[in-house]
């Protein structure tokens, strides 16, 4: 894949579950895309987000100017969901007709449908609804290839890598690689690799 | 008609916050939603079924008791006062070894050994109590081990809960050794309609004990503290017949406590029941109440014989010259009797005073024969409400 | 007789502090708090005097904040107190202060601070009335000492009419100088204290007494301010703005002004781009492009159908185990005790009670769970007779609760203190506190013993492993048998994602589907409907508890709650 770039202000958020790697993806792409020289803004909740609770991160890439932490409602661009549900509540807020999403299929349950107070939509119903409300979607199993890796965890990364081939932003492999060769492990640095490239294989 | 079983709420409303509880344990180790502490059933979380078998289970849950009574007895031995009568004998261990240290002739403890013995059951539910005082059931196999758990100390053990907990393989195998309530929770378990639920043949024996009232341990560990002693203190406890007092053994001497201070100690639910010979198990022991000489009779039971199961029990206790069996007099059977049916109109006295109506009595229903029979109409007191 | 309680009608001379107490028994108050500090002690003093021929609780207290604690204690439990310090004390409190005037009051509450203009016995001149202001709380200043009687009277009932705190101004002139006061009538009757909880979390009188959903009780106290007073809060910006552009206004000429007071801004919540873009829509008249009318209705609808996530203990915590040891001894003592909380993650037993299976009814600033056990402890004499106990994490104990601690001690409060000792400042990150030998320039430092600190206080100290359900609960409920005495028991037990733990599971969990009963009677799924791990969920289809091995930490507790022994646990071997 080739790096484009971008000339209009993108709004992206990245949405999931306490604990699946939120943070440290959004910080992971903000990182790259400050590399290649976009003026990036993240908005964070975190702290009790830790706790199983809903987390989300507003990334505000323009090419020259430092937008406010927080995308108003109907004003994303992108949306990355590392679980399902949560990137349709994002797209119920922050949606319009050209969002594009890409979400990972594998669900984390809320306590109150564990308990049976609440029920979880289908893998379908939630489908057929990005199918209405949203201009393209891409929807991978990447805890499942995570899993494949050694660990779970690693989906946000097959997510990046996935986001990575849509072409929805502008970094591509080389970048990243650049970006994880500074903090982590060789170790470390070989099984993230092999999670960005699981992600884009699986974007046809 | 009256609901067949109830949910976990309505047992909390019903029985355990109307303190008509009685410690059975029926309603506990079925879940892990209640259990038994400090001599309270405690229910530690909401479980929102709409029927449990804890509230099918409990003896003080509305249910057709006639209908239980007749399903397991014969209907020809039923009597109004003291339930179905084979037969009514006075007993005692035969081998005077097993008589010392009992708490009176020794009967109920000879009849387990001997179930256990002939392979009637393999093992066998007693009450039993750790430093603390605190009862529970207590599972043996060993019939060898019998022995240490023949006394009574007036309260109740959730001996029932011992017997939810054990395998449902095991259950018809097992004897259980049970209080009134907790016979009459046993012949709920046996006769209860839930889906999914079939365990009509157990257990396999049930002992029952004759009992007037049980104490509540918080209140009577309190008067034993006015005099000077503690629960642990105890070696044994007696109600001698006529003499109107608790008799308190201990380490260093008896005490004598008269019943009018044993009486506020009595568990509130106690008052309210009905049964006081165990009319819903097998065979019922108790201490023999009858004659002029009753330093004598101390060391002899009565015993009724209610089922058939129990009568083969007896016979072979005689057979093997376990027991020791002596004829009892008409008079003592009526002497019974009338003491049974007195407990009863107390009962229903109680119950119509708490609910204030004689057409709600709590848990049992107005058209029930024996309640009928032993129901006082106070006309006056109708006529006025 | 004391002076304080001279007869309805009688004229006396009382000091401004003892015009405030005798205010304070008109109002029938029953607990009353301080910490000495010039020209405050008075109040106080006064008060002990009077406390056993009027039946009060007078403490005391450890420091300002503890006082409050303590006072809104009795508050909650619906009688009227007071707690009372000097200007600089209000500093000490003001943590408890802004979470008490967001959770609200029930029993009238006055917090009087004496203060001090001109440093006369102080070393400050500090001011506290900018708390009035800044936490939205009335504030009445008495110009004389009948007025300070007066005044002092009718704060409890304005506290009890907008169900928060009042502030009670006095100074050293009026504090310390004397008066004629003319008395009014002495109350026969007293209060019973009872605390309740249970209701809906926006129901000021039966709800649970913290301060969420912030929002919506932010609103509530503001709408019953406005009912009592006329005049509002001010927003800080917007009036010293209007000051400055008042004082320029013969050269930049009169403007109007958009904002609060107008009502093209909120007075509460987050002002974020959506809130801002639509006030400034209104102010240019210039309508906001949105979304198209179905595509709004469609996302609308679709929203309907997500359900909520509930934030929640982690899978493997430890603060779950722990607060399931804690429900089911206050249950099995059957009194009806209840858990003061405190800050951290263990807040969330109190954010979604269920979470901490319904037994944390309050929470305010850090170490205050402590102090209003302390106080809530006192109010046995007023009815109040239940087990209480209270929760602190191994950081929030070095931070604020050690003087709560002593308080109760040295006041006889009997209470469960229960530390969460997971081993770490989890909730912001895991950095080290003082219990810990490492230092934020991570050299070796002395570690500071919490048990020792708890025996060196006087109190019965116990340590245990929450995952230890059965160890756990013994101890738990012979401490809440065992009256009289200050109870600590520390419970160890590393954060799930802790450096050392995250992503190393104890044991392997799995259901065993054929013993699984399920939704049936004898179980009706204790592990997914009551207990509510993330990782313990429910198929629906098959109608057996499932492990999510993504999710699960390996804690294995799950096993030992299960009644059919259906949960297997599996130990995983560690490296080589």
């Amino acid at each position: 894949m080739k790096e484009k770039t971008f000339t209009k202000t993108r709004n992206v958020i990245l949405t999931g579950v306490g604990g699946q790697g939120n943070v440290m993806a959004s910080r992971t792409l903000a990182h790259m895309l400050v590399d290649a020289g976009y003026v990036v803004t993240i908005g964070e909740t975190f702290g009790m987000s830790q706790r199983g609770g809903s987390v989300m991160s507003h990334l505000r890439i323009s090419h020259d100017s430092v937008k406010s932490p927080q995308i108003p409602r109907g004003g994303a661009d992108v949306i990355v969901g590392l679980e399902p549900l949560e990137a349709l509540r994002v797209l119920t807020v922050y949606g319009n007709p050209q969002v594009c999403v890409l979400y990972n299929s594998r669900p984390v349950y809320p306590i109150g449908v564990i308990t049976g107070e609440l029920s979880y939509p289908s893998g379908k119903t939630i489908r057929d609804a990005f199918e209405r409300l949203s201009a393209a979607f891409w929807e991978i199993d990447a805890t499942s290839a995570g899993l494949k890796l050694g660990n779970p965890v690693l989906s946000n990364i097959v997510m990046i890598g996935a986001l990575a081939k849509t072409g929805l932003l502008p970094f591509d492999r080389r970048r990243f690689e650049k970006e994880i060769k500074k903090t982590l492990s060789v170790d470390k640095y070989n099984v993230n690799m092999k999670a960005f490239d699981a992600g884009a294989a699986m974007i046809k | 008609m009256i609901k067949k079983s109830g949910s976990q709420t309505e047992l909390k409303k019903n029985v355990l916050e109307q303190s008509l509880c009685t410690g059975c344990g029926a309603c506990v180790g079925l879940c892990p939603y209640q259990v038994i502490y400090d001599d309270r059933t405690v229910q530690l979380f909401n479980c929102d079924l709409p029927d449990g078998k804890c509230y099918a289970f409990c003896p003080r849950t509305p249910a057709d008791y006639d209908h239980i009574r007749k399903s397991l007895f014969n209907i020809d031995d039923l009597t109004p006062e003291i339930g179905a009568v084979k037969g009514y004998y006075f007993s005692r261990a035969f081998d005077p070894r097993q008589r010392v240290n009992v708490q009176h002739g020794g009967t109920v403890t000879v009849l387990l050994e001997l179930a256990m013995a002939e392979g009637m059951i393999d093992s066998a539910i007693v009450s039993s109590r750790n430093n603390e005082f605190e009862q529970h059931g207590l599972l043996v196999t060993d019939q060898n081990q019998l022995r240490g758990y023949s006394k009574s100390w007036f309260t109740v053990s959730p001996t029932v809960s011992t017997f939810n907990r054990i395998p449902d393989d095991r259950k018809k195998r097992t004897g259980v050794v049970a209080t009134p309530c907790q016979a009459t929770a046993l012949a709920k378990m046996k006769t209860a309609e839930i889906p999914g639920y079939n365990r009509s043949d157990l257990p396999g024996l049930v002992i029952g004990l004759f009992c007037g009232w049980t104490l509540s341990m918080g209140k009577f560990s309190n008067l034993l503290g006015r005099y000077g002693v503690s629960l642990a203190d105890l070696t044994g406890m007696d109600i001698p017949a006529g003499k109107n007092i608790l008799e308190i053994f201990t380490g260093s001497g008896l005490i004598s406590v008269p019943m009018a201070e044993v009486d506020h100690c009595v568990r509130t639910a106690c008052r309210y029941c009905m049964d006081s010979t165990a009319e819903f198990a097998d065979l019922s022991v108790g201490a023999a109440r009858f004659g002029a000489d009753c330093e004598e009779m101390r060391g002899w039971n009565q015993i009724i014989v209610r089922s058939d199961r129990g009568k083969q029990l007896l016979e072979l206790a005689i057979a093997k010259r376990a027991l020791q069996i002596r004829e009892a007099p008409p008079s003592a059977l009526q002497e019974l009797k009338n003491a049974a049916a007195g407990k009863k109109k107390k009962a229903l006295k109680n119950i119509v005073e708490k609910s204030h109506s004689t057409k709600n009595l709590l848990y049992l229903k107005s058209d029930d024969p024996i309640v009928r029979k032993y129901l006082r109409v106070d006309r006056k007191r109708k006529r006025k409400s | 007789m004391s002076k304080l309680l001279s007869p309805d009608r009688s004229t006396v001379l009382f000091l401004g502090n003892e015009a405030i107490a005798r205010g304070a028994l008109e109002a029938g108050i029953q607990v009353a708090t301080g910490y000495p500090g010039t020209p405050s002690s008075e109040v106080i003093e006064s008060l002990a005097d009077v406390a056993r021929e009027r039946n009060l609780y007078v403490e005391w207290s450890v420091n300002e904040k503890v006082a409050l604690e303590v006072a809104a204690a009795a508050s909650f439990a619906g009688l009227r107190s007071m707690a009372v310090m000097k200007q600089n004390g209000v500093n000490v409190a003001s943590d408890f202060l802004l979470h008490l005037t967001a959770s609200g009051t029930r029993g009238g509450i006055v917090l009087v601070s004496c203060e001090d203009p001109g440093a006369l016995s102080s070393v400050n001149e500090g001011e506290s009335r900018y708390f009035a202001s800044m936490l939205e709380m009335p504030l009445l200043e008495p110009a004389d000492f009948q007025e300070a009687k007066d005044i002092t009277k009718w704060a409890f009932e304005l506290s009890e009419t907008i169900g928060n705190v009042v502030m009670l101004r006095s100074v050293t002139r009026m504090s310390h100088a004397s008066g004629n006061v003319t008395c009014g009538k002495l109350p026969t009757k007293r209060r019973k204290a009872g605390f309740e909880y249970d209701g809906p979390v926006m129901d000021s009188k039966t709800g649970p007494m913290i301060s969420t959903p912030v929002v919506a009780k932010h609103v509530l106290r503001q709408q019953k301010l406005k009912d009592v007073i006329v005049e509002e809060v001010m927003p800080f910006l917007e009036e010293n703005v209007k000051v400055l552009a008042s004082g320029i206004a013969g050269r930049i000429g009169i403007k109007t002004f958009f904002g609060k007071y107008d009502g093209t801004l909120p007075f509460a919540g987050e002002l974020n781009p959506d809130v801002v873009a639509d006030a400034l829509g209104r102010i240019l008249k210039v309508k906001r492009k949105f979304l198209p009318a179905d595509y709004l209705k469609d996302i609308q609808k679709t929203a309907a159908m997500i359900p909520a996530r509930e934030q929640t203990f982690c899978a493997g915590c430890p603060h779950r185990a722990s607060f399931w040891n804690i429900h089911n001894a206050i249950a099995l003592d059957g009194r009806k005790g209840f858990v003061c909380g405190d800050i951290g993650c263990y807040s969330m037993a109190a954010l979604s009670p269920a979470t901490g299976y319904h037994t944390m009814p309050t929470l305010h600033s850090m170490g205050s769970g402590t102090g209003l056990a302390s106080g809530f402890a006192k109010l046995a004499q007023f009815g109040l007779d239940k087990p209480i106990l209270t929760v602190c994490g191994d950081s929030t104990f070095y931070h604020a609760v050690i003087p709560a601690l002593i308080n109760a001690q040295h006041n006889r409060a009997d209470i469960t203190f229960i530390v969460l000792d997971n081993a770490g400042t989890a909730m912001t990150g895991f950095q080290p506190h003082p219990g810990l030998s490492v230092s934020a320039l991570k050299d070796v430092v002395p570690a500071v013993d919490i048990a020792a600190i708890c025996k060196a206080i006087g109190a019965k100290v116990a340590v245990s492993d929450p995952f230890d359900l059965a160890a756990t609960g013994r101890i738990l409920t012979s401490f809440l048998a065992d009256k009289g005495s200050l109870k600590v028991l520390i419970l160890r037990q590393a954060c799930a994602l802790s450096p050392e733990k995250k992503g190393k599971k104890t044991f392997d969990v799995r259901v065993d589907e054929s013993l699984c009963l399920g939704d049936a009677c004898g179980c009706n799924r204790l592990c997914t409907r009551i207990f509510r791990c993330p990782a313990l969920t429910w198929d629906r289809n098959k109608k057996k508890a499932v492990v999510d091995e993504v999710i699960c930490a390996g804690c294995g507790v799950c096993a030992s709650i299960c009644p059919q022994q259906a949960i297997v646990k599996t130990e995983v071997s560690g490296p080589g």
